[in-house]
């Protein structure tokens, strides 16, 4: 099976990902869309520790993203996009990257977010997100790992 | 107490089984904890780890024992190395590998490491 996943997750590149979701896909490339990783190259090393060498990790700013994604999603190679937030999957649909369902693998406890699933914690900004991105056309599902059942979450937002 | 004190910080419950079964093999070891990533980020993890080391550690040099190199336990472990008296991050643990910190854990730490690491891959094979 080859494919495109979008996923949101706080941890990035890791087991789930790269196990789970990467012996699914067989994925060549896991682009990362990240302002602040794209200048720190020890912290990419660490996120690439553990990468077949079959998978090649990129770590993207906002505009490289733009830039490249289209030409990337046309090639017809199985990529993985992650990013650690719904505003960035957002800005990425705003901006003409074509997504058609984004995967949220792993937002977690913090100030203000209440548990919709043991990996997934949304705030109030994060709900309006997962609105915003179905009124764009994007689903927006639950799944950690390819053998879990994928919940919609637009309907845990209301 | 000894020199040393360990951490498994390891996906789902497979920390707390495998200090169960290290100590159904070489008894109840007072200077082993472990951690689970279930439900954490990586920062809450490590908060987790610290904590835990703040606790129980006293002082004692700390080895971190992860599943898989490269997943969010042993990222979380990385980052701590050189903190909170944090000297390495063994990856792919398994019951050899705990046993050896057992038996091992006083040696100097250059010995221990490469002991640990050849004992516990030696302890890998296939019976057919």
């Amino acid at each position: 099976m080859s494919g495109v996943l979008f996923r949101v997750d706080e941890r990035l590149i890791h087991g789930q990902v790269v196990v789970g979701w990467g012996r699914r896909l067989h994925p060549d490339r896991i682009v990362v869309v990240s302002d602040d990783l794209s200048r720190q190259p020890v912290e990419q090393d660490i996120y690439r520790t553990g990468l077949p060498a079959s998978i090649k990790a990129v770590f993207w700013n906002f505009s490289e993203a733009v830039d490249g994604l289209p030409a990337l999603l046309d090639s017809g190679k199985s990529i993985i996009v992650l990013t650690e937030d719904l505003d960035t999957m957002l800005r990425l649909a705003s901006a003409a990257v074509t997504i058609e369902e984004v995967n949220v693998g792993g937002l977690f406890a913090g100030e203000g977010r209440t548990r919709l699933l043991p990996y997934v914690w949304f705030d109030a900004e994060d709900e309006e997100r997962v609105r915003e991105l179905e009124a764009l056309g994007v689903r927006v599902v639950a799944q950690d790992v390819p053998t879990t059942a994928p919940v919609r979450l637009r309907e845990r937002v209301g | 107490m000894t020199g040393r004190c360990g951490v498994v910080v390891a996906h789902g419950r497979l920390g707390e089984g495998l200090l169960s079964a290290l100590t159904r093999v070489a008894g109840v070891q007072d200077n082993l904890w472990a951690v689970s990533n279930d439900e954490l980020d990586t920062e809450s993890l490590m908060a987790e780890i610290e904590s835990l080391l703040a606790e129980r550690g006293a002082g004692r040099e700390a080895i971190l024992f992860s599943d898989l190199d490269g997943g969010s336990c042993c990222q979380a472990c990385r980052r701590l190395l050189g903190r909170d008296s944090v000297r390495a991050v063994f990856y792919g643990v398994n019951l050899p590998l705990m046993i050896e910190f057992v038996f091992l854990q006083d040696l100097p730490f250059d010995q221990f490491s490469a002991a640990l690491l050849t004992k516990s891959r030696g302890a890998l094979g296939v019976h057919s």
